[in-house]
């Protein structure tokens, strides 16, 4: 082995050894850990506040449709007192369940379920409306959640019972 | 407290104020409560715009020799 190789990992001088402790400049590397931080907060914040508009945009857009529309979802012999059954509600790809609970009510709610969008469905032995996703459960007579992640109460469509059939006459999102 | 510190910490108050409009925005979307997206979204929009000044005022003091 040559000589030279042998003293590789001495440094000869002192030269090497100050720009090591360059390196380790404290105020300098906090100083440069800090801007970066704060631009990269900075451009979260544009970008969580950029966020916001394309829902005030679809809001504009979609503001003005109405639906308020009849349909007729059952007839009312048709369900015993706490069963329930699907239909859709007002437009064909939004699905909804219909209950006869068990004093001989009828409601009826938008089965997507408000926190991630999976179906609920009634649980007829506890009286309760209840997601399988994530353990989300609703108040059959109220449609507000009562347990588990969902914060907002499924939209309940108004019903009216006339003649031995139940229509679906409307919707509110938010309600009681 | 001086200018750059005050610009720097204001940055996080957006970003919280941010956050929070964001998550109301969202609601007030789905829940079809429109009135709530639009106050939301005006919030958002304008803690957005001083985020950005405060960043600029911070950058020049920051940087300046
Ligand atoms: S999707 Fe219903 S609880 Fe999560």
């Amino acid at each position: 082995m040559s000589e030279d190789k042998k003293n590789k990992n001495h440094p000869d001088n002192d030269q090497d050894m100050m720009k090591l402790v360059d390196n380790l400049n404290r105020k300098e590397d906090v100083n440069l850990n800090r801007r970066a931080f704060l631009k990269a907060s900075f451009g979260t914040t544009v970008a969580l506040g950029l966020a916001t508009t394309p829902f005030g945009v679809m809001s504009a857009i979609g503001n003005d449709k109405e639906d308020a529309e009849r349909i007729e979802i059952a007839t009312a012999d048709e369900l015993a007192v706490g069963e329930a059954k699907n239909f859709n509600y007002p437009t064909e790809d939004e699905p909804a369940v219909l209950v006869r609970t068990p004093d001989d009510q009828y409601v009826a709610y938008n089965n997507k379920c408000t926190h991630l969008q999976c179906p609920v469905f009634y649980e007829h032995k506890d009286n309760v409306l209840l997601c399988p996703c994530h353990k989300g459960y609703f108040d059959v007579n109220s449609g507000h959640p009562i347990a588990g992640p969902p914060q907002r109460e499924l939209p309940k469509i108004l019903l009216e019972v006339k003649d031995g059939k139940v229509f679906a006459v409307g919707r509110e999102y938010r309600h009681g | 407290m001086d200018k750059k510190r005050v610009t720097f910490l204001s940055i996080f108050l957006f970003l919280a104020i941010n956050v929070i409009s964001l998550s109301k925005v969202i609601e007030g979307y789905y829940g079809q409560e429109y009135s709530h997206v639009y106050i939301f979204m005006i919030v958002a929009l304008i803690s957005t715009g001083l985020a950005t000044i405060a960043f600029f005022l911070w950058r020049k003091e920051e940087y300046k020799r």
